[in-house]
């Protein structure tokens, strides 16, 4: 027998248990069930809550971009204009505008995203008349900006 | 609109409107996605799927949605009573017969995306088979919007001037016997 006195028999264990449980417990807080409780279940939802979340990063920024044209296109349509038709025009006519704030324009500033459309209608109507007419020179000047290189 | 309140641009901004279509002699389809859009808010540059921005959309004359093609004698509608032998399948003829606001309604349950917000936006769809709409919701309309397609007219519709005014293709002589 290796312990002879009563004192080697007392085992000294990690003095921090408890902050290092509280560590992920605190993370799960706000989970439904016995999974904001009991730490064993806790550690394996947390794990899968903080993967959710890396991965999410990447997700957020498509979300935010469909977001972006779905409100882009349902203010052009006020406006009779389609958001492809929108979009495209806007992109011939070298307004290099991006879609995030197309959609806050669309919000806050009604009358400079009307002003907007209605540059793309034009432009639009001169693709029409320059495909459909005879090749002459339109009145316009949209259709006469330097391309993009 | 730049001498409201900020409260009061909010209000306005965010308040529920009440659409009104006429279905007579529409494609149930068409006035199907006309009210899933507007059930949803896509119709508005403030959309977002958890902001609940959808308006109400009162649809009449459910009754004479008129399909194309053969669709009445050939479109099927299916359910199951859950118990066994209970499937159930009814034309469009028969189920339309049975209730007519059957068809938009499960036209536009169908275009609603599937999550839990749809069962809130097929009870802001209000549908009524006639044109008799009840008082409250008369007085909450606010817009009526322009019918999807353009109902053609009978023959006996035209008019004897419109009806010689109309070009035709040749003339046939004065021996010309039709079969």
């Amino acid at each position: 027998m290796v312990f002879l006195t009563l004192s080697c028999w007392i085992r000294n264990r990690g003095p921090d248990r408890y902050w290092k449980v509280q560590e992920v417990l605190s993370n799960a807080r706000h989970f439904r069930g016995r999974k904001n409780r009991c730490y064993s279940l806790a550690v394996r939802a947390v794990r899968r809550a903080f993967v959710y979340a890396t991965k999410a990063r990447k997700i957020k920024r498509r979300n935010m971009r469909t977001l972006w044209i779905s409100r882009i296109a349902a203010a052009s349509r006020e406006h009779g204009m389609k958001y492809p038709a929108l979009m495209h025009n806007l992109v011939k006519s070298s307004v290099e505008v991006n879609r995030r704030v197309l959609s806050d324009l669309a919000i806050t500033e009604p009358k400079s995203f009307l002003s907007l459309a209605k540059l793309a209608r034009a432009r639009q109507q001169e693709g029409f008349g320059a495909a459909l007419g005879d090749g002459k020179e339109p009145p316009g000047v949209f259709s006469r900006i330097v391309t993009l290189q | 609109m730049s001498s409201f309140t900020k409260s009061a641009q909010q209000w306005a901004t965010f308040a529920r409107s009440w659409y009104l279509i006429d279905a007579r002699m529409q494609p149930p389809g068409k006035i199907a996605t006309m009210c899933a859009i507007r059930l949803q808010g896509k119709h508005k540059p403030i959309y977002h799927a958890l902001s609940d921005v959808g308006d109400h959309v009162v649809v009449m004359n459910s009754r004479h949605i008129a399909f194309s093609g053969n669709k009445w004698e050939q479109k099927m509608y299916s359910s199951h009573t859950q118990y066994p032998g209970g499937f159930k399948q009814v034309t469009a003829t028969q189920l339309h017969s049975k209730d007519p606001k059957a068809i938009v309604k499960l036209a536009v349950y169908g275009m609603l995306p599937r999550n839990l917000s749809r069962r809130t936006m097929m009870q802001r769809l209000h549908l009524f088979p006639e044109d008799d709409l009840p008082e409250d919701i008369l007085l909450n309309l606010t817009e009526e919007l322009p019918q999807p397609r353009e109902i053609p007219r009978r023959l006996n519709e035209y008019s004897q001037e419109e009806r010689e005014a109309f070009p035709t293709l040749w003339t046939p002589p004065e021996d010309y016997r039709r079969k």
